[in-house]
This record gives C-alpha cells, structure tokens and sequence, in this order.
C-alpha cells in the first residue's frame, strides 16, 4: 500500500501568475509523455516483471512520478493563483475553464483529455523496458520544450529538476534492462521471451 | 502486547489490523480534527503500529524504502511482493 509525505519532492515558489505557462505545462500532467501516465505505466508493469530487482525499480520511479504529478500540480496553481476570467481569456484558458472552472483535469496541452493509450503495458519485459527507456526520453523533450517557451525562473527551477529526473529514470531503466538481459538465453538474446516462455 | 512473533505471517497481519484501526481514526480525524476519544485512539495506536513495524523490519526486512536494516544488502528488492500469494 502506499503512504502520502505531506510535502513536495522539490519545492515550487512562483511569484508571477501566467496563464499562457499553465496552459503547456497542463501537458505534463495529462498528456501522452506528462507525469500521470508515467506513473501509471511503471506501477501496471510490475505486476508481469518477472525479476525482483526490476520489480523494485518499477515500484520507486512510479512511486517518484506520482510526487512528480504532484509538483506539475503545484506548478499549475501557483501560476492561475488570483487570474481573472479576463486573464484566462486573453490566454486561451476560457475554453478551459468553461468546463472546468479552476479544477485540475488532466489533458494534455492540446486539450486531449488523458488516455491510458499512452500507457504501455505489453506484458513483455523487452518490450515494456524499451516503452519506458523511450517514455523518459520524450518526457525529457517536453521538459526541454517547456523550457525554450518559459522565462520566468520561478517556473524554470523545479522543470529543470523534474528534467533532470527524467535523465536518472532512465539511467535505472538502462540498468533495468542489463539485469533483464542478463536472464535471457544466450543463443536468442533479443528475441526471447522470458516472462512467458521461462 | 505479545511481541513474541517468529512467523512473520502473524506479525504481517498485525500490522495491517493495526495500520487499518490508524487509517480509520485518520479519516475520522479529517473532519473532526478536535476530537479528544479519536485522538486519544490515535496515539495509542500510533505507538503499537510503529513497535509491530520496528518488529517486523528488524527480522524480515524493510516495510519501505526508508526501513533497510542490513548494512551489505539492499533488502527492498527482496521478493516475494505485496502482490504475490507468499507474501500474505
């Protein structure tokens, strides 16, 4: 079971609302490469890892994103903080906001609201170790496009940790794959399936 | 309290009866965060959970990431996991 730490990993401070900012960033917590399916894609794939220490690394980098999804969260407040309507209209925040007022829905930036489509789950530990080396990846050039769209270094600071994350995610998911690898026969390295076929 | 618990089986079940009464009187504590009897409830069984919990992570092994005990193994990747038949 899990525990919630009333506090965030890394701490948000923005002084300056902006909605133009809260309006991409919103991708990082709905969208295809955002936080929440980060998280949802590593603690659904334990269940089929086969191996206990890729079990374990699994279990702590969901658990991480979902702290992750909470400072996006943060991030998102802090910056519609005391809008007004006009504000948000002048952002493009009105179609938004017309559904869901100041609620937190998770969509991404184009306002596609979240699907598990972006969470892969093969059963496979090839396949789903390779989604989660390329699911770092891209959630790292969101992070980098986030940046060459945001000035304000309030808002930089904690993208650029959760960008550093994502570097150290994948880290661990390249061990991940060693360790996996390191299970396979010899003679059919890449092609083997040991979760199934044993 | 008998704290003679060499099945870790028993001791796991403890520990989830305990952390359950602890949740329950949390929830409770949400909306009435004055009330002296789930306070006191509270306490009480903060103190059992946190010796049941110490119990356990001293003979087999860490309950999260912060409990390992063993100076030379990482312990958390120890199987079984929550989710396999053994490890209930």
């Amino acid at each position: 079971m899990w525990s919630y730490d009333k506090k965030l990993q890394y701490p948000v401070k923005i002084k300056n609302p902006n909605a133009n900012y809260a309006k991409i960033i919103i991708s990082q917590l709905g969208g295809p490469d955002g936080e929440l399916a980060a998280s949802m894609r590593y603690l659904h794939q334990r269940y089929s890892m086969p191996y206990d220490k890729v079990r374990g690394i699994l279990t702590d980098v969901g658990t991480e994103e979902l702290a992750h999804l909470e400072m996006i969260a943060a991030i998102l407040y802090q910056l519609t903080q005391g809008l007004s309507a006009e504000e948000m209209k002048k952002a493009g925040m009105d179609i938004y906001f017309v559904d869901h007022t100041a609620g937190f829905y998770p969509i991404a930036a184009s306002g596609v609201p979240f699907d598990m489509k972006y969470v892969g789950v093969k059963g496979d530990v090839i396949a789903d170790l390779n989604e989660d080396l390329a699911a770092e990846q891209k959630a790292r050039v969101t992070y980098d496009n986030i940046l060459r769209m945001v000035d304000d270094p309030d808002v930089r600071d904690p993208i650029k940790y959760l960008r550093q994350r994502e570097l150290v995610h994948y880290q661990r998911f390249g061990d991940a794959l060693r360790i996996a690898q390191d299970h396979l026969d010899s003679k059919n390295f890449y092609a083997f399936n040991p979760s199934f076929d044993k | 309290m008998n704290t003679n618990f060499n099945d870790r089986t028993a001791l796991l079940h403890k520990i989830q009866a305990e952390d359950f009464a602890l949740y329950e009187v949390a929830l409770y504590l949400d909306a009435y965060p004055k009330n002296a009897k789930a306070l006191r409830y509270y306490k009480e069984h903060k103190q059992l959970l946190e010796q049941l919990k110490r119990a356990y992570e001293d003979s087999f092994g860490p309950l999260t990431l912060y409990g390992n005990q063993s100076d030379t193994s990482w312990q958390w990747v120890d199987g079984p996991w929550p989710w396999e038949k053994e490890a209930n």
